[in-house]
């Protein structure tokens, strides 16, 4: 009787198959989540260029987006560069601006969205009162407050843009901590502006 | 072997407890398992309606739940089911819709009352209404507008049966119907006239089923005290009609609803070669006498695709001259003439052709994937003397170039790769990008030529024309309507005041053959400077100046006179040489219906003047006196029914419903209305991959230690 019991060759290649599975997919799911915090160190170089002046600035040579204003909540430590476009590509990398809603820091709806589990996850924290900073490329300041936050269905609520109301709306998925993507369930942080415009922080004398 | 396997595993329990407590560590990182499908859950608003008192067995599947002004109830929306029936008889052809409106709630005080916002061929000439009750037929009447609706809100509120149809545009339509009684049915007949396409040596007809989302621009203006339509916009001060041309969209995953019926009776006046129907399957039947009985080879469709019929003589051209006359108080006649065709070759002056392509959010779906391999088709068609561009609009204007370009390997090889990353999300803000694409002065040498690919799905159609009109300059405009249910009467227009030419793409399997033939107008010498002689000085023709023709397109006109003329002469220039065609229409056949093809043409040339001399005030004028004469709906006149009993009694209440219409087939919900997706598979994956880990792990354990 052979001492050595040797591991049977169906065995090996399952474990083989698995760990090869096993690395890929852990591999993928930690990029995404790399790739969210890698972009935003890319996009605040992106961003300081925008605040100088240049227009409409690649955070790398290949991207087909730009930043178009700065998100911050003081209270939760975020720090946040929002880019043009609403499109699974964009918000890969930062929260998108949706282009049908007006333009960050003009009159009117402006809706952000962004990733539930990586540079959106904070709106589940976010509470009434709380205070969002939307700095646009103009190097002018908006000060919002959370008025309300509410869960939506995708499939029946739309945003209402024509109301000629200034509001600042925040939409990730919902819920928070579920594993399947798709859902129709949608997370809406509604904030409306403080009304006067602060001067951006003291960093920038005289704007 | 596996006997063996197994037996380990059960004896060596301790080696899995390790993999086991790592399974359970990242379960409970990354969310505990109950909530793995929570993401699907549907929300709870069924079970609020059902708290409410709604009982849900009540409603029959398909119908919609709208809320009353009674707190607490709720009553379906009425059912709407619609069979048109098209006859064809040469050119000219008639269409009656009917449209079957049933009030399918049971609770004996819930009255309704239907609105349905619809589209129909930006062509017609629509002249009848019948409103059917039981056996009984009530005949609408032609009056001012707000004199109609007037007519219609006394009778609503006296309880009698009523309708009216009001044109919102050219090519789409209000239908609202009064006091249908519960589980009760009215039916409203809406009767027009048009003339078919002729183009390329085919003629085709298209009947739109569905009002695609529009989108709206400018800032909303709401006018204390006057009515709101029943659509899903605010009236803007760009699209003051905003609320009347948006009908609530029925959320594609709730089914398809509005199915229609449709038959069509051709007799096209020469032997018929090929018959095809574009986007729907179709029964033919050929009658003794050459006439064709065509039905849908479904049942029912549902209403959210354009129908289209195209047909062609069985061998060689068709007769390259139709004249049809009528007797009235005046001679009408229809005269179309096809200059024969040429042989000559590819026109040889260099080009600069401008591509427009629409992403906005309506095009999402397999309307931008039409619209990609429609552009890179055209762009390989380039020549090394041509120059070019490519122009992308949605909410914001893109160029590829900052000005047009020779055309070279490089340049083309950037555009190919620019169009094939492009994708549809946003606004249509078309405005800025038709300034864009008619700015600029090629080299005299160049022909410049403006090529549109969008679906026109917007609300401000004539503040584009007016664009159009006056900035258009030395250049060419081309529309190719995108998608299944592209906005023709923008199409039709904005090239017609391009001086261009109009197609449709409504598949992917169309493009290529579409494309083909827009080349060849695009390619081809020109047909201008068209005059008619031979007509008294009385006559009115319309069109008042007949637009240039490319290749393959004939030359329409409708016309009325005192004097009936015998020869008729039509002279063009054609390749820098002069073109002439007499025609003798004196022995042209009789047919009913000229004289109200020739008042829609004059009221379309009259709409295209927006800004005559006498102001607004008096192109109303005019236009209502050619309505009301002729019986037609248009921008300033209505159809009118009203029955003559009131049936509602006066403690029943009337809710009023707007019918939901389906979004067009092939357009994405969420990229025009819908929120966008807002998380990564990024949990999943790792899910999937540390569990994979730890299955590898335990496969691999240290066995032989315990052998």
């Amino acid at each position: 009787m052979n001492p050595i019991q040797t591991t049977p060759r169906p065995l090996v290649m399952l474990t083989v198959f698995f760990l090869a599975v096993g690395l890929w997919q852990a591999g993928e799911g930690s990029w995404m989540y790399a790739k969210a915090r890698l972009a935003q160190l890319l996009l605040q170089r992106a961003w300081s260029r925008t605040l100088a002046g240049e227009q409409l600035v690649k955070p790398w040579p290949w991207a087909d987006t730009y930043p178009v204003a700065k998100l911050t909540v003081p209270s939760l430590h975020i720090d946040l560069i929002v880019l043009n476009g609403a499109y699974g590509r964009t918000l890969a990398f930062g929260p998108g601006y949706s282009e049908s809603s007006a333009f960050p820091g003009s009159s009117g709806t402006t809706i952000m969205t962004g990733h539930r589990d990586t540079h959106f996850r904070f709106l589940s924290r976010l509470k009434r009162q709380d205070e969002i900073v939307i700095e646009t490329d103009q190097r002018t300041s908006q000060r919002y407050l959370v008025q309300s936050s509410q869960i939506v269905d995708a499939r029946t609520a739309s945003i209402p843009l024509m109301e000629g109301e200034d509001q600042l709306v925040l939409v990730t998925c919902y819920p928070f901590d579920s594993i399947l993507t798709g859902g129709p369930l949608r997370y809406l942080v509604t904030a409306i502006p403080v009304p006067s415009a602060l001067p951006r922080s003291s960093d920038t004398p005289g704007g | 072997m596996l006997y063996e396997t197994a037996q380990q595993c059960t004896a060596k329990r301790t080696s899995q407890v390790l993999p086991l407590a790592l399974l359970m560590v990242i379960l409970s990182w990354i969310g505990t398992l109950p909530v793995v499908l929570a993401c699907g859950e549907p929300p709870s608003n069924q079970s609020e309606i059902a708290e409410r008192g709604m009982r849900l067995k009540d409603v029959t599947q398909g119908s919609l739940l709208f809320n009353t002004h009674e707190a607490g109830r709720y009553t379906p929306a009425p059912l709407l089911k619609t069979d048109v029936k098209i006859t064809i008889t040469g050119v000219i052809a008639r269409t009656t819709v009917a449209q079957e409106f049933v009030n399918p709630s049971r609770h004996k005080n819930a009255w309704a009352e239907g609105l349905y916002v619809f589209p129909l061929p930006d062509t017609a000439a629509v002249d009848h209404l019948r409103m059917k009750v039981g056996e009984r037929i009530i005949t609408g009447e032609i009056r001012e507008r707000a004199e109609a609706k007037r007519a219609y809100e006394q009778a609503k509120q006296e309880g009698k049966r009523a309708s009216l149809v009001e044109q919102e545009r050219p090519n789409v339509f209000t239908v609202s119907v009064a006091n249908i009684a519960p589980l009760d049915r009215i039916i409203v007949e809406i009767e027009y006239q048009e003339t078919v396409r002729y183009d390329q040596g085919v003629y085709s007809l298209r009947f739109p089923m569905a009002v695609g989302p529009r989108y709206i621009p400018g800032t909303p203006v709401i006018i204390e005290g006057e009515a709101h339509g029943s659509g899903w916009a605010a009236n803007t001060d760009r699209v003051p009609d905003a609320s009347r041309i948006t009908p609530p969209v029925q959320h594609p995953s709730l089914g398809p609803m509005n199915p229609v019926t449709l038959t069509i009776d051709l007799a096209a006046g020469f032997p018929l070669g090929k018959i095809e129907s574009s986007y729907h399957d179709i029964l033919t039947i050929a009658d003794q006498d050459g006439r064709r009985h065509i039905t849908l080879r479904q049942d029912q469709v549902p209403a959210n695709r354009d129908f289209q019929l195209t047909w062609q003589p069985e061998r060689g051209p068709s007769p390259n001259t139709i004249a049809y006359l009528q007797q009235r108080e005046s001679t009408y006649g229809l005269l179309m003439v096809a200059p024969p065709a040429s042989d000559e070759s590819v026109s040889t002056s260099p080009r600069e052709a401008i591509f427009v392509i629409d992403t906005s959010g309506s095009m999402a779906g397999t309307s931008i994937e039409q619209a990609k391999s429609a552009l890179v088709l055209a762009l390989g068609r380039l020549t090394s003397q041509d120059r070019f561009n490519v122009i992308q609009f949605n909410s914001a204007t893109r160029l590829l170039f900052s000005e047009p370009r020779p055309v070279g390997t490089d340049t083309l090889g950037k555009a190919v790769r620019y169009v094939e990353r492009l994708h549809a999300d946003g606004g249509t803000e078309i405005l800025p990008a038709l300034k864009m694409a008619l700015k600029g002065s090629p080299p005299p040498s160049h022909l410049r030529q403006v090529i549109f690919l969008t679906d026109g799905q917007v609300g401000n159609e004539d503040e584009l024309f007016e664009v159009i009109r006056t900035q258009l300059g030395t250049s060419r405009l081309f529309t190719i309507g995108i998608g299944s249910a592209p906005n023709s009467h923008f199409m039709r227009k904005a090239a017609e005041f391009g001086r261009g030419t109009f197609t449709h793409i409504g598949s992917t399997s169309e493009v290529k053959a579409q494309m083909g033939a827009i080349f060849q107008k695009l390619e081809r010498p020109v047909l201008t400077n068209i005059h008619v002689q031979g007509f008294e000085s009385t006559a009115e023709l319309f069109p008042s100046r007949i637009p240039d023709l490319y290749d393959g397109e004939p030359v329409v006109l409708a016309f009325k006179t005192a004097a009936m003329p015998s020869g008729i002469t039509l002279t063009g220039t054609f390749n820098a040489r002069t073109w002439t065609q007499t025609v003798d229409v004196a022995g042209s056949s009789p047919r009913d219906g000229l004289s109200i093809f020739w008042a829609r043409q004059k009221i379309a040339s009259l709409m295209d003047d927006k800004r005559p001399e006498g102001g607004e005030g008096s192109l109303r004028q005019s236009v209502l006196d050619i309505a009301l004469a002729h019986h037609l709906v248009s921008p300033y006149t209505s159809l009118v029914a009203v029955d003559t009993e009131p049936i509602r009694p006066s403690d029943a209440s009337l809710m009023i419903h707007a019918v939901k219409t389906n979004l067009p087939e092939g357009q994405d919900y969420q990229a025009i209305v819908g929120l966008p997706r807002t998380a990564t598979n990024g949990p999943l994956h790792l899910l999937i991959g540390l569990v994979a880990l730890a299955v590898a792990f335990w496969l691999w354990r240290p066995r032989d230690r315990f052998a």
